[in-house]
């Protein structure tokens, strides 16, 4: 085998472990990569992901009491922290690895199976590395959001290149997906499914089926993709999302519950479940999706004011229907303290904060306090830090008032 | 107290074991380094071997207690057979070299199948391990297509399969009942596509003389 020369590339290396994270530093450095730095959990990673781009990073799945590799990856996929030109190898354990092939829309590059020689992990990144180099052309097209030239690209790639057909044939129908060509996407999906169950043609057939409105033929791909892997978990929230465009937002709901007990440290699925329980008028659950939503969003990329005010509205939701109890009042100061220290540069946050806290002050029969607080959302309108109440707001403002 | 399902709790034992051979493999990896006589060097090269191969071993054993309880979920994906096999040749050539034996694989390159990497792997391992102890000289992997069914194939130049006198034969190969071959039956017969599951054979070698393990995945 050639001498690796990763002597101009970067690696960022995510172990919780003392031990085998000093031995992969090792193993790292004899490679001679020009620079290797050390994260010992997810988040931290992700604090040092968002100031630099590493052209490969080595990530246990396991990593302590945070979240796991594959959370941290599916969170820096979706948030365009790390380019698809870098490279993701994920270092698991044989009782995890289910887990991390079971995440099949957000896939790591390569894995490799603890424990491993020095010898082995060089050889994975020397594949890795030669695959990747040649994908680049479409790699960079897709990190520019380029379809057209990422599918060009792909194609050439699988002429030039049989054996990796298969990932072009791949990429060429997400990028399809991407640019809503859900009939052209649908063929080739189902040309790459032939007769074998590849699990992301599968998917992506049952996505371009949402996508072309024909929900009954989703829904069916995707219950068997929740039969055949019990934990491709994105494929419960896409029959989630398929049921409620059937009407069923019942049945919905159970699936979305099935799926945060597989992957209870996954915040937009929380999120999820929050916003359709709330849909169905269900403000307990609602409360505990975004309780835990709110919990989770702290250290991730979705730390967005939303999350609180959704859990503030659940909380108000309970309120209207019975008594709260002190815990629950805690749980709503606690998240409009957040919204206040992160979130009150936005005019539209803040009223919205406003308005939540005074839906909440009347439900619980505290007008006095609810009228001091309208008082203090005028002066800071006069004061061009809040938003006027638009339509929407106006309407609550006079249900909440004459509710009383 | 509540009576508990005996595999469930060998299964996590074993598992615990595992683990610990993980963490001993890097303790290895740091007594590697250091500067080493020929003699301590060669010692290290078989305790390392050696905790490899046990570690393949409950590996298997993991796997198989998932496939028999159902408890496995097969994960196709589509790979080069040369990549495949190439891989399989580098992880196990340490246990050959150590024994004196040829190992090596022959497969079309543009050879592609649809299978579950991880469980082949086992079964490959699991395989090659077992023509270890009775190859002469050589032991061959091969892949080709076969009427829609991708066929794996371990061959050596041993006895074969129908005249074997080995005692240690017995203990987990020789005979149906052999967990080797048993492993090798379930992790075949898991993949299934639209009807078609996949099986073994125990064959006779034509190129080497010995045995031959055939698998037959489904495509």
């Amino acid at each position: 085998m050639n001498k690796p020369d990763f002597s101009d590339k970067t690696a960022l290396l995510i172990e919780d472990m003392a031990e085998a994270r000093i031995m992969q530093k090792k193993m790292l450095n004899d490679f001679g990569f020009k620079s290797i730095d050390i994260a010992m959990k997810a988040e931290s990673a992700i604090e040092m992901l968002r100031g630099h781009d590493y052209d490969v990073i080595l990530s246990d799945y396991n990593l302590g009491n945070g979240k796991d590799g594959q959370q941290l990856l599916e969170e820096v996929r979706i948030s365009h922290l790390i380019p698809n030109t870098s490279a993701y190898l994920m270092v698991t354990a044989e009782t995890s690895i289910e887990m991390v092939m079971g995440a099949i829309e957000y896939a790591p590059d390569g894995y490799i199976t603890k424990p491993f020689s020095q010898a082995m992990l060089q050889r994975r990144l020397l594949k890795l590395m030669n695959n990747k180099e040649k994908l680049i052309k479409v790699n960079q097209a897709l990190d520019e959001q380029d379809y057209d030239k990422a599918i060009e690209s792909a194609q050439a790639v699988a002429t030039k290149h049989p054996v990796l057909d298969n990932r072009c044939q791949r990429i060429i129908g997400d990028a399809l997906l991407c640019k809503k060509d859900y009939h052209e996407a649908l063929a080739v999906f189902k040309t790459c499914r032939k007769s074998t169950k590849m699990p992301w043609a599968v998917f992506g057939e049952a996505k371009c089926h949402f996508y072309l409105n024909d929900f009954d033929k989703a829904e069916k791909k995707l219950r068997q993709l929740t039969l055949d892997n019990k934990y491709f978990v994105a494929a419960y929230d896409w029959l989630a999302k398929t049921l409620i465009q059937q009407g069923h937002q019942d049945t919905a709901q159970e699936v979305l519950i099935d799926a945060v007990g597989r992957s209870p440290k996954n915040l937009l699925r929380q999120i999820e479940l929050g916003k359709l329980s709330m849909d169905i008028g269900d403000h307990i659950m609602a409360e505990m999706s975004f309780r835990r939503a709110v919990f989770l969003a702290k250290h991730s990329c979705f730390n967005e004011a939303s999350v609180y005010l959704q859990h503030m509205a659940s909380i108000v939701g309970l309120a209207r229907e019975s008594e709260l109890t002190s815990r629950q009042l805690d749980n709503f100061q606690s998240s409009l303290k957040k919204v206040e220290q992160n979130f009150f540069d936005s005019s539209t946050t803040r009223s919205e904060a406003y308005l939540l806290e005074m839906e909440l002050m009347s439900a619980i029969n505290e007008l006095k306090t609810a009228e001091q607080i309208e008082e203090v959302w005028q002066s800071d309108i006069e004061a061009g830090k809040a938003d006027a109440p638009d339509s929407a707001a106006q309407q609550r403002i006079h249900i909440l008032k004459s509710a009383k | 107290m509540e009576k508990m399902d005996i595999s469930t709790i060998l299964a996590s034992a074993i598992h615990e074991s595992k683990n610990h051979i993980g963490s001993l493999l890097y303790q290895l990896e740091t007594l590697k380094r250091q500067p080493l006589k020929p003699d301590v060097e060669k010692a290290i090269q078989k305790v390392e071997e050696g905790m490899k191969q046990l570690n393949d071993e409950w590996v298997e054993y993991l796997y198989l207690y998932r496939l028999a309880s159902d408890g496995y979920h097969v994960h196709y994906d589509c790979f080069s057979l040369e990549e495949f096999l190439d891989d399989q040749v580098f992880a196990l050539s340490q246990s050959a070299i150590a024994k004196n034996l040829d190992l090596s694989f022959n497969a079309d390159r543009n050879l592609m199948g649809v299978f579950d990497e991880r469980l082949m792997t086992a079964v490959v391992g699991t395989a090659v391990y077992n023509a270890l102890r009775f190859a002469k000289s050589k032991i061959e992997l091969n892949a080709s297509l076969d009427k829609e069914y991708l066929v794996i194939s371990i061959e050596d130049d041993g006895p074969g399969y129908n005249n074997n006198d080995h005692q240690e034969d017995e203990l987990l190969f020789g005979s149906n009942t052999g967990l080797g071959l048993y492993f090798a039956e379930l992790s075949a017969t898991a993949h299934n596509v639209e009807g078609r599951t996949g099986r073994i054979e125990k064959l006779k070698s034509n190129s080497l003389g010995g045995a031959k393990l055939a698998i037959y995945i489904p495509q």
